[in-house]
């Protein structure tokens, strides 16, 4: 998002109230421009064409619908229409504009033919839905019941959770750090070299919205063990059960929460009752 | 006289008291007469720095210094340890290694080289980073708080708090705008300082002495690839650079330079300037071109023609066991021709020099407990490079990018640069590479810092015309200790086959222009036509 262009089209649409005797010709110009600016400059990471195309379709229509709910303002556009395609005075405008509109269709069809395909993109599922259990080193890890095994601790025993707190730092800084960032912001020194980009621990839609359970599971089966629905995944997560105990998985567990300040979704009470 | 340059420098700065004293001066000349050039050299080398009695140094307040602290312990501990020494825990795993601030020594610095640096040099480093290495910008702390992690590093070193911890700075004069003519005479400038002697001829890094270069913890370190902006750890403005070759990186084996007369200093900075772009423009797809003539790989770049080709980030194979955490490639270039009958796929990439003495193979095993080792020469591994395809290009996805899958495999067109042969494997895992069927045929030559290989291979139906087809790189720098899983890799990446004959625009722009002059006219002939009935004349 750019503030400054945001703020701009903002500015330009108050601006446009305080025109005198604007007609409503004038406004959907005005609102189509605004939207359309904020469309192609205003976003960012800027939207790929298809999808600016798509939002211009639907604005276009929307602002027809708008026009259409009112017979007076469309009366009044019909009748500017007629008008500027029937008198005398704007015989050259139309003459121009008949003949500027071919032009400019030649043009875009120009930059549509020489520019090239685009390579394919890949879509991808942001967040995979988890199997029920997984094995991790013969033990069976239930991930719907069971919860992070130290995470207890944290009231029950704050030294002891401390400690593993502490080790899951320590394996963050040894195995994660390189893509997801001294900050867990995403940005590690390789970030740049995969696509999708690492995830951004800090961001609201991350571990923020997931249980323990499905960190455990992505940090313990990775790329690798993702579901072979909505592939291609092309995750480069590895599969950290190869290198990482099961404490040390649960612990960087544990870190990622607790250096974010983020707190895990809190697990639905199946029993019903308050949730505490 | 032009072209004489001093060096004021020193690594060996650690015996701190006698310091200033003791800062060496060498002079780099092919004149004789040392000893009363020296007087006169030291003379205009501090000329520009502004030397003058400073109030006592700004330590800050035990509660910024706390809150300092705090911040260290959450955020910078981890690399540059809780002792500030830099030995955290991920330290064993960078390079260039997290800095000992108990030592006291910075690279980047407004201030003359052997001096501690200025706040603001710290608050510069923090909240901009060293890009390229393991020391991330930090955008997100705010004004007071890096001032309070700058107060608490000070602490690590008594020399902030001593005589010496306010330190001179060097000023550097506004910048002359950027002139070709400059940039050229920079060339010599840059000759007559020896720079190439680790920078390399080329600026890529791989001068004669870039193999043994070490910094003051013994550790070897990598000159600078001169050719890649966005890398430079001090910044990448033309001020940048000039306070950097002013400055020196201290602890490092970059000296400081006083390169008068001071149009000769911005000359050098131009000329550096004028070795590459801004950024690295980082490409998701190559194009490969057709040719009715086969390429012939002895004419090298030459058969590919001039422009830049596509250039893709490689990093660190940091997913499977043989993790690589600092690979000695950090990207690579693609072009690529095809004909009738064959495809031809020109890489190239920098490299601080060429191992061709050795083997290497992509399915070399990589003991899971070997130590992570530094830069050394060796003779046991040579460079090395990959491309993969996948075997079928299936709708439903790509292989895994680490050498395929088992429901995917890939193929893998393999280059050892010390034999120079070409091999091809298929792979079905990085654990799982067998050979395959056509060799490709490949012809590599190394030049100023830079491996260029050509593969060759027949034309199957996976290369289409006007097709994307899915391609990845490995690339192995034997220097680096790298061969099997240790590697530099790519993701999946795109080759796109460039129709042989591309369809001329005119007719579908002739085509769309007509039918909206059509519809144009049908439109306002209509409103006529109905205008002129419903009014009467």
């Amino acid at each position: 998002m750019n503030i400054i262009i945001l703020l701009v089209v903002c500015a330009g649409l108050v601006a446009l109230r305080f025109v005198p005797k604007i007609n409503i010709l004038g406004w959907l110009a005005g609102w189509w421009i605004a939207v359309f600016v904020f469309l192609r400059w205003g976003i960012d990471p800027p939207l790929p064409t298809s999808i600016q195309g798509m939002f211009v379709a639907i604005l276009t229509l929307a602002l027809l619908a708008y026009l259409s709910a009112n017979s007076a303002h469309f009366r009044f556009v019909l009748d500017r229409f007629v008008a500027f395609t029937t008198q005398k005075k704007y015989t050259i405008p139309l003459l121009a504009v008949i003949a500027v509109l071919p032009c400019l269709v030649a043009l875009r069809v120009y930059f549509d033919v020489t520019e090239g395909p685009a390579p394919p993109l890949s879509s991808r599922t942001i967040h995979p839905p988890p199997p029920t259990s997984i094995e991790v080193a013969g033990n069976t890890i239930d991930l719907v019941n069971d919860d992070n095994p130290y995470r207890a601790l944290e009231t029950e025993d704050p030294a002891a959770f401390e400690e593993h707190v502490e080790n899951g730092r320590r394996v963050y800084y040894e195995n994660c750090v390189y893509c997801h960032g001294d900050d867990m912001a995403g940005d590690g020194l390789f970030a740049h070299g995969f696509d999708p980009i690492p995830a951004n621990f800090q961001d609201a839609t991350t571990i923020a919205m997931l249980q323990e359970g499905y960190i455990f599971w992505r940090i313990a089966k990775g790329g690798p063990g993702l579901p072979s629905e909505s592939t291609p995944w092309l995750s480069a997560m590895p599969a950290w059960e190869d290198f990482l105990s099961e404490e040390d998985m649960w612990d960087v567990t544990l870190f990622l929460y607790d250096f974010t300040g983020h707190r895990p979704r809190a697990r639905e009470d199946h029993g019903g009752g308050g949730d505490h | 006289m032009g072209g004489v340059g001093t060096i004021r420098n020193n690594t060996d700065i650690a015996i701190r008291p006698a310091r200033r004293e003791r800062r060496a001066v060498m002079r780099f000349s092919r004149w004789g007469a040392m000893s009363c050039a020296l007087g006169a050299c030291l003379c205009i080398a501090l000329l520009p720095l502004t030397v003058s009695a400073q109030p006592a140094p700004d330590l800050g307040t035990d509660e910024q210094r706390e809150a300092g602290r705090l911040l260290y312990m959450d955020k910078c501990a981890q690399c540059h340890g809780e002792t500030g020494k830099g030995d955290g825990v991920a330290a064993p795993f960078m390079r260039p290694m997290p800095r000992d601030f108990t030592a006291g020594i910075y690279k980047v610095r407004t201030t003359p080289s052997g001096q501690l640096p200025t706040d603001d040099d710290l608050v510069r480093v923090i909240r901009d980073g060293m890009p390229y290495t393991g020391m991330p910008a930090w955008p997100q702390l705010n004004d007071d708080e890096i001032r309070n992690l700058v107060y608490y590093i000070k602490t690590f070193n008594d020399d902030f708090s001593g005589p010496y911890g306010v330190p001179d700075v060097v000023e550097i004069p506004d910048p002359p705008s950027f002139s070709e003519a400059s940039a050229e005479r920079g060339r010599v400038v840059y000759e007559e300082n020896q720079c190439f002697d680790c920078h390399g001829m080329a600026g890529r890094g791989d001068g004669p002495s870039a193999v043994t270069l070490q910094e003051q913890w013994g550790n070897h370190i990598r000159p600078a690839d001169l050719t890649k902006r966005w890398t430079f750890i001090g910044g990448n403005t033309r001020e940048d650079i000039y306070r950097t070759f002013t400055t020196g990186l201290d602890g490092s084996p970059m000296p400081s330079y006083s390169i008068t007369p001071i149009e000769d200093s911005w000359a050098l900075v131009d000329y550096v300037y004028s070795l590459s772009q801004d950024e690295p423009d980082y490409a998701t797809s190559a194009t490969a071109q057709y040719a009715n003539d086969p390429v012939d790989p002895v004419q090298g770049r030459a058969a590919f023609g001039e422009e830049r080709g596509a250039y893709f980030p490689v990093v660190g194979q940091v997913i499977e066991s043989g993790r690589s955490f600092m690979p000695g490639v950090d990207g690579i270039e693609m072009k690529a021709r095809y004909n009738a009958d064959e495809i031809a796929i020109l890489l190239s990439w920098h490299d601080m020099s060429a191992e061709t003495m050795g083997s290497n193979a992509p399915d070399m095993e990589v003991p899971p407990t070997e130590q992570v080792v530094r830069d050394t020469v060796t003779s046991i591994w040579s460079d090395a490079v990959a491309i993969q395809f996948p075997q079928e290009l299936a709708p439903g996805g790509l292989p895994y990018f680490l050498f395929g899958d088992a429901r995917q495999p890939v193929d893998l067109w393999f280059a050892d640069l010390a034999s120079g042969e070409g091999r091809s494997y298929v792979g079905r895992g990085s654990g799982n590479l067998l050979a395959g069927e056509t060799s490709p045929s490949v012809r590599a030559t190394y030049e100023d810092g830079a491996w260029t290989a050509v593969f060759t291979m027949p034309r199957d139906e996976r290369f289409a015309e006007d097709t994307f087809v899915p391609i990845a790189f490995s690339v192995w720098d034997g220097f680096n200790d790298e061969r099997g899983n240790r590697r530099g890799v790519t993701g999946w990446y795109y080759m796109y086959l460039e129709p042989s004959e591309r369809p001329s625009p005119v007719m579908p722009m002739l085509r769309a222009a007509g039918l909206t002059l059509l519809v144009l006219l049908s439109i306002v002939g209509l409103v006529r036509f109905r205008h002129r009935t419903s009014v009467p004349a």
